[in-house]
């Protein structure tokens, strides 16, 4: 179906570019911005892989939560020095050379002959709430709990640090 | 139907961008939200995958991945509220306090 | 199928390019003269003093924050128990489940609480 590979070629490219604005922009309230857009996409994304529950949770979760909380910290830290990064670091400039390379040569073993052959089976339909969460509740049922715990960590240990001091 | 490889292509175009991100930035904030784009990444490859090979797992590895890195902004921000506090640095290359 | 999520798709494009199209006419038009006065946060009225008066929120608000987080966490958790709670076979235990994994969570918030995190100053 072609009008699915334009959708995917447009999401691909606004996130790509939202992606590559994060690393750029010099004002992380930019940045945070541009990371809302590619989390959109890749939600888009999920819709396309016939996941909308992963869609949804993307765009509650991350965009909803995590990316409030990230400018939270923009507007309670002082940026006005922190702007003044100079940016490219030419200092840096193995990372320049690396990381290309590393991605051409991925991007040919992805794309070669190596995973041509595998032939995914003929994918199903949409992945409804109720298969996720009987997987969950059945399969999953510990590390769920196990979840809970870490939430609980996560919550004590960031009241703790971001709290002025204990009397 | 989309081939699988554009999503791992995908996957990996936006994995190696948050990579360049943590490797060049300096500014700790943007060098977490690089980090979250690298998580995003790998969720893109494992619901391709889960879709692809009709297995519900991988979405469910990304629900945990999801909640995980919810966790971990949390307490990661925590942190750097606390070392602005305590040291006023916000620069990666300035928290040198453990290089002797 | 997936056709049904165009409207959303055209949904979000428009109110993109009206929201993007406004703010660019508006920046055509409108005269734009800014000075330290009316760079304040209020023209008129108290200067802001002490904390406030560097532009920068409280942390508190931060905190507030990652509460907001990790019960929205478990929000994601609560809709597929929902949906199957309608299954009698694994009902009850979701449902014993789930509020374990409620409780656990309440002790945070307890927590919280009783460290004061939740006063405001």
């Amino acid at each position: 179906m072609i009008l699915e590979r334009l959708f995917f070629i447009l999401f691909a490219v606004v996130a790509i570019a939202a992606a590559g604005g994060v690393v750029c922009f010099k004002n992380p309230v930019h940045s945070a911005f541009s990371l809302i857009v590619c989390l959109l996409q890749v939600a888009a994304i999920f819709v396309l892989l016939r996941s909308p529950f992963l869609a949804v949770v993307q765009i509650f979760i991350y965009v909803g939560a995590v990316m409030v909380l990230f400018l939270f910290v923009v507007l309670v830290l002082d940026i006005k020095k922190a702007s003044l990064e100079t940016f490219p670091g030419l200092k840096r400039w193995p990372v320049y050379v690396i990381l290309p390379v590393m991605a051409i040569e991925f991007l040919i073993v992805i794309f070669g002959k190596s995973f041509a052959h595998m032939q995914m089976a003929e994918a199903g339909a949409e992945t409804t709430v109720e298969v996720i969460g009987l997987a969950l509740f059945t399969h999953y049922l510990l590390p769920f709990e196990i979840i809970s715990v870490l939430l609980l960590a996560a919550m004590v240990g960031a009241i703790i640090m971001a709290k002025k001091r204990w009397n | 139907m989309i081939p699988l490889t554009w999503f791992i292509g995908l996957g990996l175009i936006l994995f190696m961008i948050g990579v360049a991100g943590v490797l060049l930035r300096k500014n700790i904030i943007i060098v977490l939200m690089s980090i979250e784009l690298m998580l995003n990444s790998v969720n893109i490859n494992l619901v391709a995958f889960s879709y692809y090979l009709d297995d519900i797992r991988g979405q469910i590895f990304a629900i945990f991945t999801i909640t995980v890195a919810a966790a971990e902004v949390a307490v990661a921000l925590g942190i750097l509220i606390a070392l602005v506090r305590n040291r006023r640095v916000l620069n990666s290359d300035d928290m040198d306090s453990l290089k002797g | 199928m997936l056709l049904t999520y165009v409207p959303v798709l055209f949904m979000t494009g428009f109110i993109t390019v009206v929201a993007i199209g406004v703010l660019f006419v508006s920046s055509l038009v409108r005269p734009k003269n800014p000075y330290a006065e009316k760079l304040t946060s209020w023209e008129c009225g108290i200067e802001s003093k002490g904390e406030s008066n560097t532009g920068h929120y409280k942390v508190h608000f931060f905190v507030i924050a990652i509460l907001f987080i990790l019960f929205d966490v478990e929000t994601l958790f609560l809709f597929p128990w929902a949906v199957i709670l309608g299954d009698p076979t694994i009902a009850t235990l979701a449902f014993i489940e789930m509020f374990v994994f409620i409780g656990i969570l309440s002790v945070g918030l307890v927590y919280a609480w009783g460290k004061g995190a939740l006063d405001w100053l």
